[in-house]
């Protein structure tokens, strides 16, 4: 039987921009999944104490501000700290096309660029599963 | 694996915890957790459901509520169920993760799917009381939306309901409300930052006094600025438990009858007892329905009073 996926949706860095983030949280919404969205501007260590707490199998960072290689490796650490590094990790935002290589050799399982249609994130979300990160 | 789960979670480990919660809430069970959930906790907690219908601040209270407790040095659970909101847990922790980590590590915040719905996780909020009772929390608020029939199971599971409500406008108090007023323990007129508070309260009074005997406070309180969550809080730890033992768990007692129940009989099974053998392999091949093998069942175990 299956449930409903659980996925953490979380902004890190300062920037103030929700409406990117609510947009994709209500599609997924939609699609079934159980989305969590804790708040703007929170730091590494919140998103991935609320990704412990809510026991989410995914958790989708939103970076607009330009800070993604030193956020995201950040979280991943704390993700593996925590022994979470079954948490399938997916970025979202304005990454250089140069930095996505990078991100995914730290472990991001998908970056997706700004304007991805909303269906290309579910279908990706619904497939199963194949590694986590770190190792 | 599932024993470890257990092992680490009477550790105290987090993840052990955010796992069993999602088991739980999904009706899932298995021996190591059942046998743990049948042992009395060393504590109960406080469980105080805060309910009211959309926007009137449930979460923001809440998350100042859990200021307070956890300034207070108490240890708090938050099961937040929102059957539509996406941004479920974004009100209660607004910016608190700016607090500092002393208030994280006595708090634990859940968002459960809704409770009326698909999933039904109030069926299962009994077992996830016990369970968070059985990791130490001494404080688990609930905030339910107040309206389908999950969240009145959900009431009913609460020691302690607080109903919100916020200033109204016009003379009249607009709820359909007289009705929902009757399940609250304590009513909180939230928002009283805003014009017509105290009004508001005079009214909600009033209505109470038509509707109730016992009496029920009715405070004043701002998730805004904070005014009047101590004292809130003091009330709800003030109330005795001895106020609100008969909603205090008809359903949780069921539920032990269940467990009780499943206990003894995969006890007597595990021992090769001849009766419950010749039942099961009597429903296995067929003979008999499910209903009568559960009957058969049950009959078995009061001829073996003590399993
Ligand atoms: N002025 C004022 N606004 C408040 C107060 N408490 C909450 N609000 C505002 O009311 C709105 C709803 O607050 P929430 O805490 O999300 O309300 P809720 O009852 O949890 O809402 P749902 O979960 O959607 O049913 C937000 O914009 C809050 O900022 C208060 O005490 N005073
Ligand atoms: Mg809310």
């Amino acid at each position: 039987m299956s449930h409903p996926l659980r996925i953490v949706l979380a902004k890190v860095g300062l920037d103030g921009h929700d409406r990117g983030i609510k947009v994709v949280a209500r599609a997924l919404r939609d699609a079934g999944m159980h989305v969590i969205y804790p708040g703007l501007w929170l730091t590494p260590e919140a998103v991935v104490r609320t990704v412990a707490d809510e026991d989410a199998e995914w958790l989708g960072l939103s970076l607009l501000s330009g800070a993604h290689m030193t956020l995201v490796p950040r979280v991943l650490q704390l993700l593996r700290d925590a022994s979470l590094e079954h948490v399938g990790v997916m970025v979202g935002g304005i990454i250089p096309e140069a930095d996505i290589p990078k991100l995914r050799e730290m472990g991001v399982a998908k970056v997706f660029g700004p304007g991805t249609p909303l269906d290309e994130i579910v279908g990706f979300l619904r497939e199963p599963r194949q590694v986590a990160h770190g190792s | 694996m599932a024993h470890d789960l257990i092992a680490r979670f009477r550790r105290h480990d987090r993840t052990a915890l955010a796992r069993l919660v999602t088991l739980v809430a999904r009706g899932e069970s298995f021996p190591e957790l059942d046998a743990m959930l049948a042992e009395d906790p060393a504590m109960k907690p406080r469980v105080v459901a805060v309910t009211g219908s959309g926007g009137v601040g449930k979460s923001s209270l809440v998350g100042r509520l859990l200021e307070t407790i956890r300034q207070d040095g108490k240890t708090v659970a938050v099961l937040a169920c929102d059957p539509q909101s996406p941004l479920s847990g974004g009100a209660i922790l607004g910016d608190r993760f700016r607090m500092g980590s002393s208030i994280y590590d006595g708090l634990f915040i859940r968002s459960l799917a809704a409770v009326g719905g698909r999933g039904a996780v109030a069926d299962h909020l009994p077992r996830l009381l016990r369970l968070l009772a059985h990791y130490g929390f001494e404080v688990v608020l609930i905030e339910t939306v107040g309206a389908g029939q999950g969240d009145v199971a959900v009431q009913q599971a609460a020691e302690v309901v607080v109903l919100l409500v916020q200033p109204e406008a016009g003379d009249e108090l607009q709820w359909e409300k007289a009705g929902i007023l009757e399940i609250a323990d304590v009513v909180v007129v939230n928002k009283g930052d805003l014009p017509g508070a105290e009004k508001t309260v005079a009214q909600v009074r009033g209505m109470l006094d038509l509707a109730h005997a016992s009496p029920v406070a009715v405070l004043r309180a701002s998730a805004k600025t904070g005014e009047g969550v101590p004292e809130l809080w003091r009330h709800l730890q003030s109330l005795s438990p001895k106020v609100v033992p008969n909603r205090l768990n008809v359903s949780l007692l069921f539920d032990r009858v269940a467990e009780e129940a499943a206990r003894r009989a995969a006890q007597l099974w595990s021992q090769h007892d001849a009766a419950v053998c010749e039942i099961v392999a009597n429903w296995q091949e067929g003979r008999l329905a499910e209903s009568a093998a559960v009957d058969a069942l049950l009959n078995t175990l009061r001829s073996h009073p003590e399993a």
